[in-house]
């Protein structure tokens, strides 16, 4: 009894230290949310985002914060659970009361996400999430910093039908939102060139083996396979095509941009021939070349999403210092009339919250495992 | 002393072993980068911290405990007790109608969803708890449920108060349809065919794209309340909540409506599984659990019994499920995985299998745990499967044991101490 | 049906077959001496691909080049750590619930599979990981073959099936004819009675641990060489397919358990190659379950007679 009434006390004085230890001073820092799968299968995505919005913060609060306070970067979560980024956004804006928030990432999570920024009139912007559906229903505090699947897809199939004058399309998908999102887009533009795809087949995500597959698709001969989906698939699918003799191209998009591919495909050797869509290469960019020379200093290469949330942070401030508010709405107003220097060029958003200008080039691996933007 | 430092300095040993290539060599591209000292320092706490707590735990006495051989003096038959007392029944309510005008935005996301949980939890442990029948694939009639008001709402404009009755009769009866063939198997086979059953769905909900939108999902309406909608701005002519009410627009009136009709629905459903259980369908339930070749004996006829507490079952998933879809706005595939049936079970078996009040008391430690411990950021998940594995071994039995009449013969261990208690009986 | 494509999606059936068989072997055993499902197998398995990682690129560091040596290093490396991380999961997470109610164990396990995933991605990063190809090489038949006109299969894919049936062999050596293998089977068959035979029940589980484990040290490394690509997740999708040959096979049947393994992989294959990928792994569940309505016990596994 004794004890049960020792541990009960010791409970409650933490149960006040708690609630004590939320900070309620004047001049407190900026808090913003980095909503992001930092757990689960897509967590090197979450990565990606986490390493660039961090740099963004410390570069800014260096440069002396915005509206003279600091920034804060809120770690929030979503293991790309859509159940869960429903909590962790509730939770953003309730509890930690952001002001903005970076994120999220996979499409499936930042469609129920953005409706409880949308309500809170908090802004967002995602660095990832390409489903046409996000901007789609014109919440007006939600943007993007990247293009949309519609229109990746749309360069990938004029880019099969014009270069590479394929005649056997083969179209896969790994049956996730933005893989068989990209691979719809893609099919569309194709039908629209007057071709027809061989096959329409998804695989699933996760899995390794892809020789059935593989064997199916060398059965209809087909010379150029589109893959809307992650650099996980992409690489061992590819290998598999070598390995069984297959010289088809293979294009996909922003999706496998990573050098993370070369690891996964098993080796330069294997990823040479691959294409995809992506950016402009942030990392080529003039604005982005001393940041990207930061970031490997710091023993990190900025690939895919790094320079995404570094920019969407720089976008937000952007918008913060332009009209001296936190107010969601006013930012996003702001937004959608003026155009932001960023890490990756001069970006303005249409009224939709989608990037006016949508700068999709192809890329080309080598033998040595880089790649390099094709002209 | 030493005895116990050795054993400390051995488990510190095999932990230097298992974390060395892992933690001390961290792969980069076709390389490793190697932190020698890590796993040293991981191992040497692990070693010290081996050491204090089978320290602590043989002098707080909790080590029998965690050793799982719980030292309970229960005579040898158990009689049966009357649930909680009526006063905390009435605390328990007050302290639920309270809540939404306590917890903020966040706050009630975390309730909601653990109401969803209690639901399911409630209605996976009639078929686990009650029935003892081992489902690994419920969460595929929660799956039904939520795209039968998504869909239904897509394409007939279903609104949620018919898409709850109908959500539950059709999970129901997809509950009937698989339950009848493989209820006739033993045990664990059913456990396999549910399992099964379950990715089926969620495969054939991400596949049949031109109806169910694949991996894009559906999107769905917040339900009305008499025609009252929780729009800032109503559609299509109908008067929003706020302005029938001459109150001012808040979004958080959504929240209080939804959580405080998932509490109406939960508290009919535990009075619904109270009663049911003192009846004899409830009896025979459990009876079939405890021995299935006696009570065939007796003449009960065992598909039929079961196959009622399956669809039951069923039916409460498919409830959730509605309540579900209406909570998050939109549903995809991606929410009805095998690990969401593991983690309903895992409710259940921590709630103490059968137990209504243990079910509630772990669907919320489940629920709310996972949220508490956002703070520690990475290691959030690492902390969830410790805390699993830790109550588990803790209470092997549920965090509420079953109150009902049972032989149980008391271990050799009991009887000693039993006898030592009593004197003058080992002939001291 | 042309031959040839015939041909070569039962050598892609049979490479991917051989794989679930390994790890549905720890899945089978377990099940079968202490009736419980280890949902933790999975992740031991996505372990032992890291540990494969780790060694090889420790192995190049060192300056080894020769390609058996390496293998035959790393193998052992493997199997001896991976076998130690199935002996630990045994002894803390299941153990202490030995006497306990029987779903006890499965909630532990579902605990242990998330650490273990955590862990590695903790530890390890969350990126995708890779092995660089260290057996190259191809068989074709015919050998001069036209365009397209053949079947082939890599040496990394023989390595897998031989080594599959090899190790398949030895184990069930070693439980038809070794002692070890006596006091297994004895435990398997009652437990009690077994203890009281003065067979250590508690060592015999902990063995049959290992034994599951250390198959699975070899589908992990095979796995790993032969598709060069894994991250923390991997085990969970594997575990839930091996998991599903065990039972096709007969749980509780070791031959059961490659077989039925084989069968699986053989089946995806096909409805993969023949008729749609979207729908390979619903076909394959469905069989699962038609399988189990039809004939529960699987195609080796030996009718449960209830006794009262």
């Amino acid at each position: 009894m004794q004890r049960t009434r020792y541990f009960l006390r010791l409970f409650a004085a933490g149960l006040l230290m708690c609630l004590a230890g939320e900070p309620l001073m004047a001049g407190e820092p900026i808090k913003i949310g980095m909503a992001g799968p930092f757990s689960g299968s897509d967590a090197s995505f979450g990565e990606q985002l986490w390493r660039g919005a961090e740099q963004a913060a410390a570069d800014l609060n260096a440069a002396g914060g915005v509206l003279g306070r600091p920034l804060q970067l809120v770690k929030a979560d979503d293991a790309c659970d859509p159940k869960q980024a429903s909590a962790v956004a509730s939770r953003l804006v309730d509890r930690e009361k952001v002001v903005a928030v970076i994120g999220h990432f996979c499409s499936s999570s930042t469609i129920p996400a953005s409706t409880i920024y949308a309500d809170a009139g908090v802004l967002m912007m995602t660095p990832g999430s390409t489903n046409p559906v996000v901007t789609e229903r014109k919440l007006p505090t939600i943007f993007r910093m990247c293009g949309r699947d519609d229109q990746q897809g749309v360069v990938g199939a004029e880019f099969v039908v014009q270069r590479l004058k394929a005649e056997r399309i083969a179209v896969l998908h790994d049956k996730t939102t933005y893989g068989q999102g990209l691979a719809d887009a893609m099919k569309a533009r194709l039908h629209a060139l007057g071709k027809k795809e061989v096959i329409y087949e998804g695989l699933t995500r996760g899995e390794k083996d892809f020789n059935a597959l593989v064997t199916k698709l060398k059965s209809l001969q087909s010379d150029a396979v589109y893959f809307g989906g992650y650099h996980s698939e992409a690489g061992p699918l590819v290998r598999q095509m070598r390995e069984q003799g297959m010289k088809a191209a293979l294009i996909s998009g922003d999706g496998i941009f990573s050098e993370v591919l070369v690891t996964s495909a098993g080796g330069p050797a294997y990823v040479e021939g691959v294409f995809m869509t992506f950016g402009a290469d942030p990392r080529n960019l003039p604005a982005g070349r001393g940041l990207v020379e930061i970031f490997r200093k710091n023993g990190y290469e900025p690939e895919g999403y790094t320079l995404y949330s570094y920019a969407t942070l720089q976008a937000i401030v952007a918008a913060m210092q332009a009209t001296q508010s936190l107010d969601g709405e006013k930012l996003a107003q702001w937004l959608h009339e003026n155009a932001v220097e960023t890490v990756m060029g001069k970006k303005a958003w249409d009224g939709k919250g989608d990037l006016r200008v949508s700068d999709y080039v192809m890329y080309r691996w080598d033998d040595k495992g880089k790649y390099k933007e094709l002209d | 002393m030493w005895a116990r430092w050795w054993m400390a300095c051995r488990v510190g040993a095999i932990a230097l072993l298992l974390l060395a290539p892992m933690v001390g060599a961290v792969l980069s591209g076709y390389q490793i980068e190697t932190h020698w000292q890590r796993p040293l320092w991981l191992a040497l706490a692990v070693t010290v911290g081996t050491f204090f707590c089978s320290w602590l735990l043989q002098h707080i006495g909790w080590f029998d405990r965690f050793g799982g051989r719980a030292a309970s003096s229960t005579p040898a038959v158990t009689i049966g007790q009357s649930g909680p007392r009526p006063l905390w029944i009435l605390l328990a309510m007050a302290l639920a109608i309270a809540l939404p005008f306590v917890v903020g935005k966040y706050g009630m996301s975390v309730a909601i969803l653990a109401l969803i949980y209690i639901l399911l939890g409630l209605g996976l442990n009639i078929v686990v708890g009650l029935a003892g029948l081992l489902d690994l694939g419920f969460v595929a009639f929660y799956a039904v449920g939520a795209y039968t008001y998504a869909l239904g709402y897509h394409y007939w404009q279903l609104s949620f108060w018919l898409a709850l009755p109908l959500g539950a009769l059709l999970a129901g009866l997809f509950g009937m349809v698989l339950g009848f063939p493989v209820l006739r198997l033993h045990g664990d086979y059913l456990a396999i065919v549910t399992l099964g059953f379950g990715e089926i769905i969620r495969l054939v909900l991400n596949n049949w794209v031109a109806v169910t939108g694949g991996p894009n999902g559906v999107s769905v309406v917040f339900p009305t309340l008499f025609g009252l909608e929780f729009n800032r701005r109503a559609k299509q002519g109908g008067t929003p909540i706020h302005e029938f009410f001459g109150i001012s627009y808040s979004s958080d009136h959504r929240a209080i409506f939804l959580y405080f009709l998932l509490l109406a629905v939960v508290g009919l459903l535990i009075i619904m599984v109270i009663r049911l259980k003192r009846m004899p369908i409830g009896r025979a339930w459990e009876a079939l659990r405890e021995n299935e070749v006696a009570c065939r004996s007796l003449g009960i006829h065992h598909v039929t019994v079961k196959l009622s507490a399956f669809g039951l079952g069923a039916m409460v998933g498919g409830i959730g499920g509605v309540f579900f879809a209406a909570l998050q706005g939109f549903v995809n595939p991606s929410s009805f995985t095998f690990f969401e049936s593991a983690y309903i079970l895992a409710i259940v078996v921590l709630g103490g299998m059968g137990s209504t009040t243990g079910v509630i008391a772990a669907a919320m430690v489940l629920t709310v745990l996972p949220e508490l411990l956002r703070d520690f950021s990475d290691y959030r998940v690492l902390s969830v499967g410790i805390a699993m594995v830790l109550m588990m071994v803790w209470r092997p039995r549920g965090l509420r044991q079953r109150r009902r009449p049972f032989f149980a013969l008391p271990t050799a261990a009991e009887e000693n101490r039993a006898a030592a208690l009593v004197p003058g009986v080992d002939g001291r | 049906m042309d031959i040839y494509i015939f041909g070569q999606q039962l050598v892609n059936g049979l490479v991917l077959g051989s794989t679930y068989g390994l790890i549905a072997v720890g899945y089978t055993m377990v099940y079968g001496i202490i009736g419980m499902i280890n949902f933790a197998h999975g992740e031991i398995y996505m372990i032992s691909a890291y540990l494969t990682a780790i060694f090889l690129a420790l192995l190049a560091g060192f300056g080894l080049h020769s390609v058996p040596v390496v293998l035959l290093l790393v193998l052992l490396c493997t199997l001896f750590l991976t076998a130690l991380y199935g002996w630990s999961v045994e002894r803390i997470a299941y153990r202490p619930l030995r006497h306990s109610n029987r779903l006890a164990p499965l909630i532990s396990a579902i605990g242990i599979s998330l650490i273990l995933q955590n862990y590695i991605r903790i530890s390890q990063g969350a990126r995708n990981q890779g092995v660089p190809p260290v057996l190259e090489g191809v068989w074709r038949i015919p050998a001069q073959a036209v365009e397209q006109q053949f079947v082939q299969i890599t040496y990394q894919q023989s390595l897998i099936v031989i080594t599959a049936l090899a190790s398949m062999a030895l184990l069930t050596w070693v439980i038809h004819h070794t002692a070890l293998g006596r006091a297994c089977r004895a435990t398997q068959q009652d437990r009690v009675m077994a203890n009281l035979l003065g067979v250590d029940t508690d060592r015999i589980i902990s063995v049959v641990f290992v034994m599951g484990a250390a198959m699975a040290a070899v589908a992990g490394m095979l796995v790993t060489l032969n598709y060069g690509s894994f991250d923390f997740y991997i085990g969970f999708l594997m575990g839930i397919k091996a998991f599903t040959a065990a039972v096709l096979g007969g749980i509780g049947s070791l031959p059961g358990a490659m077989l039925g393994g084989v069968v699986l992989g053989l089946a995806e294959s096909f409805f993969a190659g023949f008729v749609n990928s979207d729908y390979k792994d619903v076909f394959a569940f469905s069989l699962l379950i038609l399988f189990l309505i039809f004939r529960p016990s699987g195609f080796l596994g030996v009718p449960e007679v209830e006794k009262v």
